[in-house]
């Protein structure tokens, strides 16, 4: 996921609000990590290798977070800071990190990367934090970057998943629980091309996340692209542009957006006339929110299919995470809670390993105890990037059944794991 | 292949928006003589008025456009009449009205969020679609294009055959002289600025039903909207008339020849741009020139 640009009047308002918000959630002392996930031989042997407390943890270890609470993520934001939540909440129940309670520190960043670096700061400068899970966008991610290498501070990102992460900043603190599009676009371009369209049109938007998708799936699609179109979400007025898919003679429309802009975007692309073609589109529109828009909804039902990352189908990990989901918060959990989830778990195990509250200490032990975790979206291993080495996607659709849609998944890539 | 009937179709749209947006702050920046920021509030309140009257009172989509105006004209008339009159009475300059008009628009914007939060609203109304030759047209922008038609045509009428609108372009051009000549300046000042508003509110409300609805609507198109101002020279509604079709027609053409170019259609408003920088560095009074009005901006 990225951002779209800053909206620059907002971010007083905003400013205002960051000062006032001091999160504060601490738990009871306890022994060791554990979790009902947890349990299964790997991580016991990760566990057991980790090494024995020492005095050199702080009383109270802090986590922070950096998610969009508001802005064009911020339905996304307010679901997936529920699975940092449940981390941290489990661990705290099961005695912290080697005794120490964890603190959890949430900042917004109005999906704005440069408030994301703002908040960021605050919480490296202010509350001295060396871990911190999130941001959510890729673009918010690299906007921080360069700081977390300088002050040495870890940043695990449930759901940036823009390639130039790795390309940017290879080798160093930032790291992520969710696969990189270079990995999505190519799913996007085999699907389409398993489908025969052989006249593309491709519709993304103007930040590293699109960009990142559209790059990766031309490499496969080739020639087949006959049109492509980086848009502003905030214009909001896509008539032309749609009008130019319209008249390019494609087939198909490998597109990705966010909620706000992409039920724009589909609603407009109803009232043009292009439900008649197959769309493809990326996780970012993926979420009953796009519902809300009842011609949204329709067009979806009508005319698009798309990926999403997911944990491999039928794992028990999975399970266990979505029952203590439902049961902590009434509702499932939502796209990337699970991510964010086994982001905090990694993080608490790091700090365990390194058994030092101390970025640099923290970075290697995450790589290492990658090896031995397996969360609730399934084995977790990073490369010496940061990356993860597998990613698995869902196909789903939109259904209308007795007026009421729903996203129904239709396959997985790969086919198999 | 393009459809360029589509594309001078769809700049009408954009055009038409642009239009309404732009004539209550051109008239406004010509009569008291500073930018009103929060203009962009007026639209998103006419937007949440309506929002209210359609959505929360099911009294149909029709009526919410009467209310949006209404309730848009309340709000410039307070805002006139408890902030700007004020402050000009006791000689603020043109910076102290401008920082006001932010303050303002602040409060108010902040107002709504509190009300009915941040997240995006959205209007259940559907268009119907349908096809003119091969142009793609909505009921809802045809009553866009419509509704800033028939406010031209209005206020052509209003500010030729009437006394009220002859005042308006007489305490414009040259407020002293209007003032020895027996005009109520203040009262026009207020009429105008109710007139301004209401059609924000109206167009604040177009932008919303074709979009969603957020507290920062009307800052999504100030920009384009005093790009018409300035394009159409200040405080010239037939200037603005022209700029905003002009504004509307770059836009579209624009995205037709950044996808050509292969650029990003992010660009489009800096098609618009430029066109407003040349006018500033050829013709720095706008087209309102042509009409005998506008003012250089300062």
């Amino acid at each position: 996921m990225t951002t779209p640009p800053p909206k620059g009047i907002k971010t007083l308002a905003i400013w205002i609000v960051v000062i006032l918000i001091v999160a504060a959630v601490a738990g009871v002392g306890g022994y060791y990590i554990g979790h009902s996930i947890g349990y299964d031989e790997g991580y016991k042997k990760g566990y057991e290798t980790a090494k024995p407390a020492g005095p050199v943890l702080p009383e109270k270890i802090k986590i922070g977070s950096l998610m969009a609470l508001s802005g064009f993520l911020g339905p996304m934001g307010q679901k997936i800071k529920l699975g940092v939540e449940l981390a941290v909440k489990e661990i705290n129940e099961h005695g912290g990190i080697n005794g120490r309670p964890v603190e959890l520190i949430m900042e917004d960043t109005g999906t704005n990367p440069t408030q994301a670096l703002e908040a960021f700061k605050k919480l490296v400068e202010v509350d001295g934090v060396q871990v911190v899970i999130g941001p959510m966008a890729s673009g918010e991610v690299m906007a921080i970057g360069d700081y977390a290498n300088e002050r040495h501070v870890v940043v695990i990102s449930p759901s940036a998943t823009s390639p130039e992460i790795t390309t940017k900043f290879p080798d160093d603190y930032l790291f992520r629980t969710v696969g990189s599009d270079a990995l999505q676009g190519k799913a996007l371009a085999e699907i389409m091309l398993e489908k025969g369209f052989n006249k593309i049109a491709i519709l993304v938007l103007n930040n590293a996340y699109g960009i990142g998708i559209e790059e990766k799936a031309k490499e496969v699609l080739g020639d087949k692209v006959i049109l492509t179109i980086r848009y502003d979400p905030t214009k909001m007025d896509f008539r032309t542009e749609l009008d130019q898919i319209k008249n390019s003679g494609a087939d198909a429309v490998l597109y990705v957006g966010y909620y706000e802009d992409g039920r724009v975007m589909f609603r407009q692309a109803l009232e043009m006339g292009l439900d008649n073609i197959q769309w493809v589109a990326a996780e970012g529109v993926y979420g009953e929110s796009m519902f809300e828009v009842e011609e949204a909804a329709e067009f979806m039902s009508r005319a698009v299919m798309g990926t999403r990352p997911i944990a491999p189908t039928g794992i028990r990990g999975y399970q266990v995470f979505s029952e203590a989901f439902q049961k902590e918060f009434g509702e499932p959990p939502s796209m990337y809670a699970d991510t964010a989830y086994d982001a905090t778990m990694l993080a608490a195990l790091a700090i365990a390993y390194a058994g030092e509250y101390n970025g640099t200490k923290i970075k290697d032990a995450l790589t290492y105890v990658s090896q031995f975790y397996v969360g609730a979206t399934g084995e977790k291993v990073f490369d010496k990037n940061g990356d993860q080495l597998t990613q698995f996607y869902e196909i789903w659709k939109v259904e209308k059944v007795n007026g009421e849609y729903k996203f129904v998944a239709i396959g997985t890539w790969p086919k198999t794991l | 292949m393009i459809n360029w009937g589509q594309v001078l179709f769809n700049s009408a749209v954009t055009g038409s928006l642009y239009l309404l947006a732009a004539v209550g702050l051109t008239l406004t920046y010509g009569l008291s003589k500073f930018p009103n920021f929060a203009h962009a509030e007026f639209m998103a309140f006419g937007a949440y008025a309506g929002y209210v009257v359609a959505e929360e009172l099911h009294l149909g989509f029709q009526l919410s456009f009467l209310v949006a105006f209404l309730a848009t004209a309340v709000l410039g008339a307070a805002s006139y009449l408890l902030v700007f009159r004020p402050l000009s009475r006791r000689g603020a300059s043109i910076i102290h009205l401008m920082v006001a008009s932010i303050g303002l628009g602040f409060f108010v914007r902040h107002a709504l969020q509190q009300i009915w939060g941040g997240a995006p609203l959205t209007f259940t109304v559907s268009w119907s679609c349908f096809d003119v030759g091969p142009v793609r047209i909505t009921t809802l922008w045809l009553s866009l294009i419509g509704a800033a038609l028939l406010m031209s045509v209005v206020m052509h009428l209003i500010l030729t055959k009437t006394k009220v609108g002859k005042a308006i372009r007489a305490s414009s051009s040259n407020p002293e002289l209007a003032l020895a000549s027996g005009i109520d300046v203040e009262k026009i000042a207020l009429i105008t600025w109710m007139v301004g508003a209401a059609l924000a509110g109206v167009g604040g409300l177009f932008r919303a039903a074709d979009t969603r609805l957020v507290p920062l609507l009307g800052w999504e198109i100030l920009l384009p909207a005093f790009a018409v101002v300035i394009l159409g020279g200040i405080g010239s509604f037939y200037g603005a008339l022209i700029a905003a079709y002009i504004l509307g027609l770059a836009e579209n053409l624009g995205v037709v020849l950044l996808v050509s170019l292969k650029l990003s259609t992010d660009y489009r408003l800096a098609i618009a741009f430029l066109i407003l920088i040349l006018t500033l560095i050829f013709k720095p009074s706008g087209f309102g020139k042509l009409f005998g009005e506008g003012i250089k901006p300062v």
